[in-house]
């Protein structure tokens, strides 16, 4: 079979967000070409790895990266493809395989508030979107329906329509830190791309409590299924082809990508409009690479913002012992969180949070302590269990602002294919950083409630990342401080359109994956003549 | 059949080395609690611990595992019993260091003189041999996690049956294996 080599959309990523904005070119009946860097994956094979892997607290460890199409591994050691350039780490982790990094998310699929799309004007931090968050509305709803999506009512997040699915089952656990915690904290069950029943052919969850890294029965929505929709609905995807060129005509105008197969050999695919959707640190990569006589700063990047802005959601932690049992480790991963401190006026001082609870199994991680203590026999087995049935833990997940000093460049080092490594320079600000003093007091309390002891915060200026990627190529109306206009069309291509959470101007408190999916499904809209509202000065 | 308690968990392919040592354990359920019978043999291999003779476990056949045995049940307690999971733990510890058998002996000679427990032991052995020091960690990882080896060389032997799956299966399952049916979880562990 001749490989494809031209189409009405050429998209470059598998993930979700370039699958199910494909959704929308092929119902017009639009030829549309997926190209992906890594290899097809299978989820059965996932499973066995995850079982067989010997360590069971890495997440990434199911996704071996194929050699033509590396990603970032940690363990056992750094593979140093995301080379480090300080002056904090940025460690993220995505995976490059056909659906892309949403094969190991917890699946948490919230919408901003709608004040995240106005803190400039109202906090005089960060930037405005180019539109509100009514406009998002019906796009969120269309992606929700799209992954189904359950969750509570009550989380900040005005919807003009109910959401597609009831909330999961509320673990043990969770009901009791809501019972404690109120009236204090309201604890909520988390919005999620997780099924409370059976919903377009897939499984309600039967709390496997592997959400990460891998969910055992598709009861939560992943890039695959996004990529086997994409398929079934007629477009052509393309494993192994890692595209590390675009190229454009006298006029600026996309007229053909470049990729590399396993072996090295490059094939060139051409086409009428590109849609970039290879995550928030491969896409300003892949512009960036592009450079020629006539952009040598890189594709899309007059304004000299691609990969500037880099945003992410970093985390502080306390765990501790409840006075409880409790038992972590039935139900869902991550079933419930606090969101009431995602926005109010404390945003012009200090950043905004979620409090998320765990609902992790502890018996890795204790395992693993009590041998490191040197702890054995009858008194290991003891301490297992009451740290299996008493431990908790509570995180923030706070927002950072977009600064243009963190940023993805390409570095001096390659990659096994000879290609550039992306280069992360990144630092956590005052701003993030006073959230995280003031959100030891909301651990201190809620460790109260639950007649917590043996409290133990994570270490004061240690962050965790959460592999939330944005703002690397961000809208905006200002063609001179942004890469993609309202819509998520480049400034300076007229055929080149980004959809990715790397387009965000600003990442609020919550996972990025549901409002990049929607801002891409405004921008489908756009690009098919139906978008519903011009977006707002 | 791979019998586990988890009947919706039917979509993972098991891996061939995991799930041997699942079947085989001999218990029919990976991760049932043990029987009192498998309990009180693990009592015996405790007492037996003090009873091996150095010399003569030299000797017999089985006398490394034998000797591992007498290890395991002070530093992994009276569940980690002989059984086609022992032997599979003790191949894995001798094929990652063929000197493993010998420091095992040598570590039981000297549980055996300074009569030694699991209480004192990890300390007992900082302190004054820290040539065996790393020994109980290596035994506990196999018997409580199921892997064996170290950063690279590590790898999985035993998934669900690992101790520090089984001690905790009347509360839990493994992860990627199904708790129950949608919203049992719901109710309060008992």
């Amino acid at each position: 079979m001749t490989e494809p080599s031209s189409a009405d959309f050429v998209v470059i990523g598998s993930g979700i967000i370039g699958c199910v904005t494909s959704l929308k070119f092929l119902q017009r009946g639009a030829s549309v070409l997926i190209l992906e860097a890594g290899p097809r994956v299978v989820r059965d094979e996932i499973v066995a790895r995850f079982r067989d892997s010997p360590r069971r607290g890495d997440w990434m460890s199911p996704y071996p990266p194929a050699p033509w199409a590396p990603h970032p591994i940690y363990q056992p050691k750094d593979s140093g493809y995301l080379v480090q350039a300080g002056p904090y780490p940025y460690p993220a982790e995505y995976i490059r395989q056909v659906g892309g990094t949403t094969w190991h998310w917890a699946a948490h699929a919230w919408r901003l508030v709608p004040n995240d799309l106005r803190i400039h004007s109202l906090y005089g931090v960060g930037v405005d979107w180019p539109f509100d968050y009514e406009a998002l509305d019906a796009h969120y709803q269309d992606a929700e329906e799209t992954l189904g999506v359950s969750g509570a009512p009550d989380t900040g997040s005005p919807r003009s329509k109910p959401f597609p699915m009831e909330p999961v089952a509320e673990p043990w656990a969770m009901r009791r830190l809501r019972e404690r915690l109120a009236p204090a904290y309201p604890v909520v069950t988390n919005t999620t791309a997780r099924n409370s029943r059976s919903y377009d052919g897939r499984p309600a969850c039967c709390g496997n409590n592997s959400c990460q890294p891998i969910c055992p029965i598709d009861a939560q929505f992943h890039g695959g299924i996004a990529a086997a929709k994409a398929e079934a609905a007629g477009a052509r995807l393309l494993p192994n082809a890692n595209v590390y060129r675009i190229e454009h005509d006298a006029s600026g105008r996309i007229v053909a990508v470049h990729y590399y197969d396993p072996q090295k050999v490059s094939h060139r695919v051409t086409g009428k409009n590109f849609i970039l959707a290879a995550n928030g640190i491969e896409s300003p990569r892949l512009l960036l690479l592009s450079a020629s006589d006539k952009y040598p700063q890189g594709l899309a990047n007059s304004s000299g913002m691609v990969g500037r802005n880099l945003m992410d959601h970093p985390s502080t932690s306390l765990t501790f012992d409840a006075e409880e049992e409790l038992w972590l480790g039935r139900g869902p991963q991550s079933p419930s969180s606090i969101n009431t401190l995602r926005d109010g006026a404390f945003r012009s001082e200090h950043a905004p949070y979620r409090l998320d609870f765990t609902n992790i199994s502890r018996i890795a991680g204790t395992t693993q302590s009590l041998i490191d203590e040197g702890v054995y026999g009858a008194e290991f087995e003891r301490r297992l269990r009451f740290s299996a049935a008493h431990e908790l833990n509570v995180k923030t997940v706070l927002e950072v602002l977009p600064h243009p000093e963190n940023r993805i460049t390409l570095s001096d080092q390659k990659d096994a294919m000879g290609i550039p490594k992306p280069q992360a320079h990144y630092s956590i600000d005052e701003y993030t950083r006073r959230a995280a003093v003031v959100a030891n007091a909301d651990f201190a309390r809620i460790a109260e409630l639950m007649g917590g002891a043996n409290l133990r915060y994570s270490k004061e200026g240690n962050f965790a990342n959460n592999q939330h990627i944005c703002g690397t190529m961000s809208m905006g109306n200002d063609a001179a401080s942004s890469v993609v206009d309202g819509f998520g069309r480049s400034h300076d291509h007229e055929n080149l359109f980004i959809t990715s959470t790397g387009v965000l101007p600003t990442a609020g408190t919550c996972n990025s994956t549901l409002t990049g999916l929607a801002v891409a499904l405004r921008t489908a809209a756009h690009v098919l003549g139906d978008a519903p509202a011009p977006p707002h000065a | 059949m791979y019998d586990v308690p988890a009947p919706m968990d039917t979509n993972g392919r098991v891996d061939e080395t995991c799930q041997a040592a699942a079947r085989d354990d001999g218990s029919g359920s990976p991760i049932a609690l043990p029987s009192r019978r498998t309990v009180l043999a693990g009592m015996v291999s405790v007492i037996a611990a003090t009873l091996i003779p150095r010399a003569s476990a030299e000797v017999a056949p089985n006398a490394g595992r034998d000797t591992f045995l007498a290890l395991s049940a002070i530093i992994a307690g009276p569940r980690a019993v002989d059984g086609p999971l022992a032997r599979r733990l003790f191949d894995a510890l001798q094929e990652d260091d063929p000197s493993f058998a010998a420091s095992a002996g040598a570590l039981l000679d000297l549980v055996n003189e300074q009569h030694l427990d699991s209480s004192g032991l990890q300390q007992a052995l900082d302190a004054t041999h820290p040539e065996l020091a790393a020994l109980p960690r290596r035994v506990a990882s196999a018997w409580f996690m199921g892997i064996v080896g170290k950063d690279e060389k590590a790898r999985c032997v035993a998934y669900e049956s690992a101790l520090g799956s089984v001690i905790v299966a009347d509360r839990l399952r493994p992860p990627t294996y199904a708790y129950g049916p949608y919203a049992s979880w719901a109710a309060q562990p008992a």
